[in-house]
């Protein structure tokens, strides 16, 4: 199958016509089926110790179990807490940095580089200084988790307020719009899209610094499932755990998706400012 | 302010040029207009044609207020042009529609700040819909609608707030031949009606000759005013009156070499790198010439 | 694999710090100066009570120490050294699956869709299988440097190629170009930015994914490792000193990464 029959959509039919249409919609899935063929005959047969690679069945026993005795949903609340409480401190102030640098250029100058630079720290490296700071608490947990949602969310503001496009701002001006009117009624609509795009990368980023926060430091929650069941060499339950993990993560992109295109579906027209047929 | 009766509105430009720093002019200066005099008497057609590179579209960003510093004399009506006003509306050669507004609402930017009550703009809003054959298309989408029918919702607004003068800077310069021929049409119709000054800027001849009262030739380096040709024929136009390809082909001989062909580059005065922009013969011109 | 280059495009504009076009520089130097003046000032005057509040002198005296002792280099050297290894084994195994992964449309409909399940999963979440399948040592990090690295190389890849622009496609076509040829001489520039960029992301995540095995895989010498030190014995100016050169290394990374893309770029001439 060469380059040149790609195309996004296409159907079994224009793949090489030698692929008939069942084998095409049960391909996706040989792989999974063989490796879970695998794991199941490895295990049963004893070739893999069950400290090392549990069978299936204990793992789904496990995960049966942690749903009915409601430790997963204790757990999961405990995550899904911190991940909003996080993300919503994080975004706001990225919000009001990101605006406020975007409309002030003074500002920007002043803030921009030190931001940058704290920017090259990653969430984890803040973990120690953090914890030293506040200690094991849940606020180390929003404060890290915030900082994970901030960056993205002030620099796409920022760049949706700097790119916001002259040619549509000027005809603003043409027609006696004030300051303000220009920034929420012309701006703002314009830096929709890129700013969603910003809080929509530092949500995901936000759960996925949770998922660390969690592993290295917590007593309660996904993260803290996983380093539990290491502790105890039950990796049936790490396993348990890292499908939940997969699971919400796909949740959640799942979401943002589906809201990005109803919020931004009516703005896709912004790719069109200025064009002409 | 206030609207003074026509008459009293007409457009003056005395010793007006334009600077702007450049790192590759000499001298670090690009002289972009040099010395342009212009009167427009209220409610002209005045057709403004010329290569790239000759200044007219810095001319109407002067004229419009969106640039405060140059030299020389604007005056509109006597009075001096500082900035941007009601009085004068543009329609930009890409449309520069809000794409998150309708047509409707996006004609009603025109008169965000103006002084109508609420119902006076929606009238107003309306008529112009009405004006420019728009009718039913008041909720759509500049994503739902097709290039030509965007470039009219920009002349509705641009005419919405009830300008004495309209500036238009190759509104048409995006759209394919048999659409830009159907609005030339459709703006000359529109001016007859509104009676208002129009300045268009193009650097298509005859659409400039099918249009303007005054054809104002342009040159580049520095944007000067190369000469004024009248355009003494009755609306509406017909582009095979022989009259008309007379004058068309007077305007266009300055573009032209004498056997025809578009002028090389260095043979045109002062234009030293444009010839691919130089005004193109139309094609009714082309048929003849067989 | 359709949208998500254009996330990297965010992700990428998220790590890579928005240049200051203006040239009066010094007023980014307002705040930090300011802010280090005021610790000092706090520090001395012993307002606060507690042991956490180290002195900048201290941080410095610390950051000497660890300089001139050498006990930086090779915790910094050990980090980098995996870092890199991860990041090539990662590099180069991501190229080679993207690059099947774009070609061949029949092995992406196989392993294209477990693939993208598997890269949803944090990957951090691996680090306690992994620490039971390898250890805690080297290997165990490097496995998992490897994988940070591979995910963005084989979406970017596999993305760039599959973007090929139709139209120079055809043109291939109507002048009789073998597959190969096709692949060498159109595909692969095509694709050349897209690959840039997933290499680069490589290049940034298995930076963060160093400091995190070294939290979760202790054993052995790193910068992460410093750090933990630093909290575990309530060093405060140890910790300070690490984030520092946390945040220098990647910086550089991000520097010499944008450097060598903007000469890509020029090469190239403007893209499409």
């Amino acid at each position: 199958m060469t380059a040149l029959t790609l195309s996004a959509g296409a159907t079994a039919r224009t793949a090489a016509s030698w692929v008939p249409r069942s084998a095409w919609l049960i391909a996706p899935w040989l792989l999974p089926l063989t490796l879970f063929a695998l794991w199941q005959t490895g295990a049963s047969q004893g070739w893999i110790s069950p400290q090392v690679l549990p069978p299936p069945a204990f793992v789904w026993d496990t995960l049966r179990d942690l749903v009915t005795s409601g430790d997963l949903w204790l757990n999961l609340r405990a995550s899904l807490l911190r991940v909003l409480v996080g993300f919503a401190g994080g975004s706001l102030l990225g919000l009001a940095l990101g605006t406020a640098m975007g409309l002030w250029r003074p500002l920007q100058a002043y803030l921009l580089p030190t931001f940058n630079a704290l920017v090259q720290i990653p969430v984890l490296a803040w973990l120690p200084f953090v914890l030293l700071l506040v200690g094991i608490g849940e606020p180390l947990k929003y404060i890290l988790i915030a900082k994970a949602a901030l960056v993205p969310v002030t620099l796409n503001t920022l760049q949706g307020f700097r790119l916001a496009s002259p040619a549509l701002r000027e005809v603003a001006k043409v027609y006696g719009y004030t300051r303000r009117q220009e920034v929420i009624e012309v701006v703002l609509p314009l830096a929709t899209p890129t700013i969603f795009t910003g809080l929509r990368l530092g949500f995901t980023k936000a759960w996925l610094s949770l998922v660390v926060v969690e592993l290295v430091a917590s007593s309660e929650g996904i993260g803290y499932l996983i380093v539990y069941g290491r502790q105890l060499f039950q990796l049936d339950l790490v396993m348990a755990a890292v499908i939940v993990v997969g699971a919400i993560g796909y949740l959640i992109d799942r979401l943002l998706d589906w809201s990005e295109a109803r919020l931004i579906g009516a703005r896709q027209a912004t790719r069109g400012a200025g064009e002409t047929q | 302010m206030t609207i003074a009766t026509e008459l009293e509105l007409d457009l003056d430009l005395r010793g007006v040029g334009k600077v702007y720093a450049s790192n590759q002019a000499e001298g670090g200066q690009l002289q972009v207009l040099d010395g342009i005099d212009l009167h427009i008497p209220a409610g002209e057609f005045v057709a403004v044609v010329g290569a790239s590179g000759c200044g007219k579209s810095t001319l109407l960003r002067l004229i419009l207020g969106l640039d405060a510093h140059y030299d020389g004399a604007i005056t509109l009506g006597g009075a001096a042009v500082r900035g941007t006003g009601p009085e004068r509306g543009i329609v930009f050669q890409d449309h520069r529609l809000f794409p998150w507004l309708t047509v409707e609402q996006n004609i009603a930017v025109g008169l965000r700040n103006a002084r109508y009550t609420a119902a006076e703009k929606r009238e107003l809003v309306k008529d112009h819909i009405e004006l420019v054959g728009l009718e039913g298309f008041e909720h759509s989408y500049p994503h739902q609608i097709s290039g030509g029918m965007a470039q009219r919702v920009a002349i509705a607004r641009g005419l919405v707030n009830r300008p004495r003068v309209l500036l238009l800077d190759e509104p048409f310069g995006a759209l394919d031949a048999l659409t830009r021929a159907r609005l030339q049409t459709e703006l000359q119709r529109i001016w007859q009606k509104e009676k208002i000054t129009m300045i268009l800027v193009t650097h298509d001849v005859e659409e400039a000759v099918f249009l303007g009262d005054r054809v104002v030739v342009m040159q580049p380096r520095p944007g000067r005013i190369r000469r004024i040709v009248r355009v003494p024929l009755a609306h509406p136009r017909n582009r095979s009156d022989p009259v008309f390809i007379r004058i068309r082909d007077d305007v266009l001989s300055d573009f032209l070499a004498p056997d025809g062909a578009p002028q090389a580059a260095d043979e045109f005065p002062g234009d030293a790198v444009h010839a691919a922009a130089a005004p193109l013969p139309s094609l009714a011109y082309l048929r003849m010439a067989w | 694999m359709s949208t998500v280059t254009s996330k990297d495009k965010a992700e990428l504009a998220s790590t890579v710090p928005l240049s200051d076009e203006d040239g009066r520089r010094w007023r980014g130097l307002v705040l930090p100066v300011v802010a280090v003046a005021l610790w000092w000032v706090l520090a001395r005057a012993d307002l606060v009570n507690s042991a956490l509040l180290v002195s900048p002198g201290k941080v410095l005296a610390t950051a000497s120490d660890q300089v001139v002792t050498g006990k930086l280099w090779r915790a910094l050297g050990a980090s980098l050294a995996r870092e890199f290894t991860g990041f090539l084994i990662g590099s180069v195994a991501g190229l080679l699956l993207g690059a099947l992964l774009g070609v061949s449309r029949g092995f992406n409909r196989l392993i294209g869709p477990s693939f993208n399940t598997f890269k949803q999963i944090s990957l951090f979440a691996w680090i306690p299988l992994i620490s039971v399948w390898f250890g805690l040592g080297d290997t165990a990090k490097v496995v998992f440097l490897s994988l940070a690295a591979l995910v963005p190389v084989v979406v970017n890849t596999c993305d760039g190629i599959r973007s090929t622009p139709k139209p120079l496609l055809e043109v291939a076509r109507v002048y009789g170009y073998s597959r190969l040829q096709t692949f060498v001489h159109v595909v692969l520039p095509a694709a050349t930015p897209a690959i840039f960029t997933g290499i680069y992301l490589a290049l940034i995540y298995s930076w963060l994914a160093t400091i995190g095995a070294e939290y979760l895989l202790v054993a052995g010498v790193g910068i992460g490792n410093l750090l933990i030190e630093g909290s575990e014995h309530f060093q405060m100016d140890l910790v300070i000193f690490g984030m520092f050169v946390v945040g220098l290394v990647g910086w550089l990374m991000n520097a010499v990464a944008r450097r060598a893309e903007r000469r890509l770029a020029h090469l190239r001439g403007a893209a499409q």
